[in-house]
């Protein structure tokens, strides 16, 4: 009898690890990015918040407490809404943006719906654009050259880290507004595509880089010219670039 | 039943080779079972979660930190059993301390897992992440090789201590990777 209570407790353990992995999965409604609490990605598709699935009710308590009053989602609920027990616990639409731990560079996250785009940036030779999905508070990105971004965010910030270039950095960084932001610029200059990118903290200093050809394998990027965040125009000798806000907010650039 | 094992025949030795071998193939497959799943299914991103916490992560946080708590208890428990603390004798709780401060510690780490493995997968893009995935499936390994070698009788004395060791510090070193990482990042929260 004694000697089979490591084995019992070896066999609750998966028996644990069972259930909770069956009720995450009926939590999760297949091929849609909705979610356990639902209206997060329900709110993006604004007013159709029937596809949020109410809560099982085996299973444990709804999640993430977060359950923000702040809702981004149109916040009279209508007819069809969402069970009590479903909560928000993501904004759908904002833009983020500071300085990375060590304060070697920055970095902005654009969040539109389900969708999101990053942009790392050290104002020299380090630089990535991320793209990937956002889905219920866990951001998870990838870039060239096996770079990758994965992060956990919420209405005030997104904490996670990045690799580019080969360095790791830990970043948590605020929500911005603009015209703090991300701004990115393509231009074909000499025959070749150059893409620029900037990021414009809250404090209005600003980060910039130049990928030369973002065709070629392993562009050097180099310190963008300045980027007048009224017009838009960063002017480098005689080549104006023509910057686009990547709006979490409107959706624009994405 | 228990005979001193200080000076181990050669045939005891075969035998002792013998009994770990199992175990410790159903804990690699384990392991390795749990790294396959994590690598091969698509990180959905959610799981099922706990009501009362900010995040999934701090949520995770605490459950390991407290499964890594009651880690240290075992840790201290088994020091007592085996008399390695000078001046103090085992009470007679102490086996049931060590047996439930581990039950408390496993199923705290397994919801942990489960939204690990589902949530987000086995991951490689920094170091942290690389060895957070590693050992956390290596830990579940482990441990079962811990649990199904237990109730042997006739091993050698240093094979539970090195085994418990191996658990412990695979626990240690996850928790490290991840909720000490969360915590020292987001700010101590809940």
């Amino acid at each position: 009898m004694r000697r089979n209570t490591p084995l019992i407790t070896l066999l609750t353990g998966a028996a644990l690890g069972v259930i909770l992995l069956a009720a995450s999965m009926l939590a999760t409604p297949s091929g849609k990015p909705a979610s356990y609490s639902a209206a997060a990605t329900a709110a993006t598709s604004a007013p159709a918040p029937a596809t949020s699935v109410p809560a099982p009710a085996t299973s444990a308590p709804a999640s993430a407490a977060g359950s923000s009053p702040a809702s981004p989602g149109p916040s009279s609920p209508s007819p069809a809404a969402p069970s009590p027990t479903t909560v928000t616990t993501s904004p759908v639409k904002a833009t983020y943006a500071g300085r990375v731990g060590g304060g070697g560079g920055s970095v902005a996250v654009s969040i539109h719906g389900s969708q999101a785009i990053a942009y790392v940036c050290n104002g020299s030779t380090v630089e990535a654009w991320f793209k990937g999905t956002a889905v219920n508070g866990v951001l998870i990105m990838t870039g060239k050259n096996h770079s990758h971004f994965s992060a956990i965010y919420d209405f005030g910030k997104v904490t996670g880290d990045v690799l580019a270039h080969g360095t790791d950095y830990s970043f948590s960084v605020p929500v911005v507004s603009k015209p703090s932001g991300l701004y990115r610029a393509t231009a074909v200059v000499r025959g070749a595509t150059i893409k620029a990118g900037w990021i414009v903290l809250s404090d209005g200093t600003q980060v910039g880089s130049v990928e030369p050809s973002s065709t070629s394998p392993a562009p050097t990027a180099f310190e963008a010219p300045a980027l007048d965040v009224a017009t838009g125009t960063a002017r480098d000798g005689n080549i104006v670039l023509h910057a686009v806000a990547v709006d979490g907010a409107t959706g624009s650039g994405f | 039943m228990t005979t001193r094992q200080d000076a181990l025949p050669p045939a005891r030795a075969n035998s002792t080779t013998a009994m770990l071998v199992v175990p410790c193939l159903i804990g690699a497959l384990v392991a390795l079972a749990l790294g396959i799943y994590g690598k091969v299914h698509h990180p959905t991103g959610i799981a099922i979660n706990i009501a009362g916490f900010s995040s999934p992560g701090s949520v995770k946080s605490w459950l390991a930190t407290g499964a890594t708590v009651f880690a240290i208890i075992q840790v201290g428990s088994a020091l007592v059993m085996y008399g390695k603390i000078p001046r103090v004798t085992a009470p007679d709780w102490i086996g049931g301390l060590h047996r439930w401060s581990g039950r408390i510690a496993f199923l705290l780490a397994v919801p942990v897992a489960i939204h690990c493995l589902y949530a987000l997968g086995f991951q490689q893009y920094s170091t942290r992440v690389l060895v957070h995935s590693l050992l956390g499936c290596a830990f579940f390994g482990a441990f079962t090789v811990k649990m199904l070698i237990l109730p042997k009788r006739g091993l050698p004395g240093w094979v539970l201590p090195v085994v418990g060791a191996v658990v412990f510090t695979a626990l240690v070193v996850v928790w490290f990777t991840s909720a000490y990482w969360f915590f020292s990042t987001f700010g101590i929260k809940r």
